[in-house]
């Protein structure tokens, strides 16, 4: 036999079975979860439940829930792209469709106030039809050409829900939007959200602790190995058995019932819903993060969000004031005459585009790269293997 | 002999190319059956035909009896006081739906038939470890939902343990089994060839078709190759293979039809086969 001529293989750099080391676990997604080697990750969970305690500038929480918005929204847009290899450029359609979808029905719009805990849950099923509806017809494309229609997708939502005024409120949006509280039941004596950070802090928190634990799932399941079939070879997948209209349906479901979640939460901590708030740069924004952090993987997308996050509302947002000051100081003579803070005011997106051209050319697999993603930059198969990819996503 | 696989008349057109002219086709069971040709026959078109990738242009294709192609029978499957060719427990069975049948069946339903096949250029799926190539392979036999994937049921995790043990036995029937964790990109080729033969196995197939299972392989490879056909054959598994090595094809086959421009030239034991004018022709050209 030639497999006895063979040198062994040389070592894995990481186990790739972790079917197999939860085999002997039993069942109990619970237990998986509290294995020894998620240590790191229960401890970095207690930190995150004390965090409102030790530090209790609200400020800081208030950006804390806003980033944890964003990672929940990428966290989805990577099932459809990380792992089904669905190329999605109008993912924040989906985002609208659950902020209007918890503005419509608990807000004085219709004189309906369903309780906000009912609708996170029910936004993630109606932002996951909508998936199976816009995913339909982009069945039987691929690639540069899935791209193009899923970014019209992103265009028509907003622009339905600016124009149909009388449902949704125009261009003014949806004020007014109920605010969710804490109901009092045995004894309890109920609490209301208002305007501190806090409450949202542990709402977003529980949303993506659940979020990662079904997407973990997922990963290692039939659905996650069917996704990634389509990703690698959609023809053989199908060949080998697997549904690939379902199959793809439903990971756009999938993917659009976190944002699902994401949008519900989003206008419930805004108390208003506006067209405005879906525009392209909110799909482009996400893809980033995912890009950027290592599509496919878990830790690598909630990495990239929280950069991409934090490069967007704290660098470029304070660059102005860091220029104009950095000016002053140097107070170099033919400086005086260019106003550099106005400089990065207007050009906040071209900074941002230099910022990310960087990024990708010193580290083109993402941050924290997917397995899969690694091997195949570094071991430099290149056009083949790229071209497949890039094929079938 | 029951007949696993029957053609009937099928052809296929691309544009102004006849790739399949009427042909008539039967794969007993329990046999290996080879279709050869000079390149450009139309022996891959015709595997792309029964494995449900192309539908054909005319004709019918049937499994064990019943149409994946019920083009004939459109009326017949479309009007609801005839029954058409599935029989209620065989819908039930293969979660096929009671409604009309389609048109043709798309290929994962092909598949869940009970015809698993292999191409003729390996298409593995390359990022994922060999293990869960062949776990995909099972895809079709699992029962897991979506909510058992999602909530990792006890359902689940009793299925994907029971699915990774079969995986794992049939790596070690192809002789991979110490290359589970692999990627399968990394495997060289041959084993790369036996990953596709266990990845169609796993799917629990009644009819195996391999495309070209020997291209690019030595003497020695070869005859473990014919070992390991003979020996999924021995396991009641009919084998339908497409090759170019005509020792390989005159030593294990039972029957072999031999296509050339579309049509089929010959068909009968190898020895019969070998001696046909016609396919004497067609290799060698006509003599002056």
């Amino acid at each position: 036999m030639t497999t006895k001529a063979q040198p062994p293989p040389p070592p894995r750099p990481r186990s790739r079975s972790p079917i197999g080391r939860l085999r002997q676990l039993g069942s109990g997604w619970l237990r998986t979860f509290m294995r020894a080697k998620r240590a790191p990750y229960i401890v970095l969970l207690i930190i995150l439940i004390l965090f409102p305690f030790i530090d209790t500038n609200q400020g800081h929480i208030d950006v804390a829930q806003d980033a944890g918005r964003w990672i929940l929204l990428a966290l989805g847009l990577n099932i459809v792209v990380g792992y089904a290899g669905l190329l999605d450029l109008g993912y924040a359609a989906f985002f609208a469709i659950g902020s209007y979808a918890y503005a419509m029905l608990a807000s004085g719009q219709f004189n309906l106030h369903v309780p906000f805990w009912i609708l996170l849950v029910a936004s993630a099923f109606v932002a996951a039809l909508f998936g199976v509806i816009l995913g339909a017809p982009t069945l039987r494309l691929r690639g540069d050409y899935l791209a193009i229609v899923t970014l019209g997708f992103g265009e028509i939502v907003p622009r339905v829900f600016r124009n149909s005024s009388k449902y949704t409120g125009g261009v003014n949006g949806i004020v007014g939007v109920d605010q969710p509280s804490l109901p009092h039941v045995l004894g309890f004596p109920g609490y209301k959200f208002l305007f501190n950070p806090v409450p949202y802090y542990y709402v977003i928190l529980t949303v993506l602790v659940v979020s990662i634990l079904l997407i973990v799932n997922l990963r290692n399941s039939r659905l996650g190995r069917a996704w990634m079939a389509i990703r690698e070879d959609e023809v053989a997948a199908a060949s080998t058995g697997i549904n690939t209209v379902t199959t793809k349906l439903l990971a756009f479901a999938m993917g659009a019932s976190f944002s699902g979640f994401a949008g519900t939460y989003y206008t419930a901590k805004l108390f208003l819903v506006t067209p405005e708030s879906f525009s392209f740069i909110v799909s482009v924004t996400v893809l980033i993060m995912i890009v950027l952090g290592g599509m496919g993987n878990i830790v690598g997308v909630i990495v990239g969000s929280l950069i991409i996050y934090f490069l967007i509302s704290y660098v470029l947002v304070q660059l102005p004031g860091w220029l104009t000051s950095l000016q002053a100081s140097v107070n170099l003579p033919f400086l005086n005459n260019v106003d550099l803070g106005a400089f990065a005011q207007n050009s906040k997106y071209l900074i941002f585009g230099i910022i990310l051209v960087a990024i990708m050319l010193l580290r083109p697999q993402g941050l924290i790269p997917s397995a899969q993603r690694k091997v195949e930059l570094e071991l430099g198969i290149q056009e083949e293997a790229v071209a497949d990819l890039r094929g079938s996503a | 002999m029951a007949t696993v696989l029957e053609t009937r008349g099928v052809s296929k057109r691309f544009g102004g190319l006849l790739a399949v002219n009427d042909v008539d086709l039967r794969v007993e069971e329990g046999e290996i059956f080879a279709m050869i040709g000079p390149n450009g026959a139309g022996k891959t078109t015709m595997f792309n035909m029964i494995a449900g990738l192309y539908k054909p242009t005319s004709g019918q294709i049937l499994f064990r009896g019943k149409s994946i192609y019920p083009i004939r029978e459109f009326w017949r499957n479309y009007t609801p006081l005839l029954a058409g060719y599935y029989t209620v427990a065989d819908r039930a069975r293969r979660g096929l739906g009671f409604g009309p049948m389609p048109l043709a069946l798309r290929p994962h339903a092909v598949t869940t038939l009970g015809i698993a096949r292999t191409f003729q250029n390996i298409r593995l799926f390359s990022f994922m470890s060999v293990l869960e190539n062949v776990m995909v392979g099972e895809h079709c036999r699992m029962h897991a939902q979506v909510y058992d994937s999602l909530l990792r049921t006890r359902r689940a995790v009793s299925e994907e343990r029971r699915v990774e043990e079969r995986a794992r036995d049939l790596l070690k029937f192809v002789g991979l089994e110490r290359y589970a964790e692999e990627y399968a990109r990394n495997l060289p080729y041959g084993h790369q060839r036996r990953l596709e033969i266990a990845r169609a196995l796993a799917s629990g197939p009644r009819l195996l078709m391999l495309d070209e299972p020997a291209a690019g392989f030595n003497p020695q490879e070869k005859a473990e190759l014919i070992q390991l056909i003979q020996q999924i054959r021995s396991q009641g598994i009919t084998i339908f293979l497409i090759e170019h090595d005509m020792k390989l094809v005159m030593q294990i086959s039972q029957r072999i039809v031999v296509l050339d421009y579309g049509e089929k030239i010959a068909e009968g034991p190898p020895e019969q086969v070998r001696n046909d004018p016609r396919v004497v022709e067609a290799y060698l050209g006509k003599s002056a």
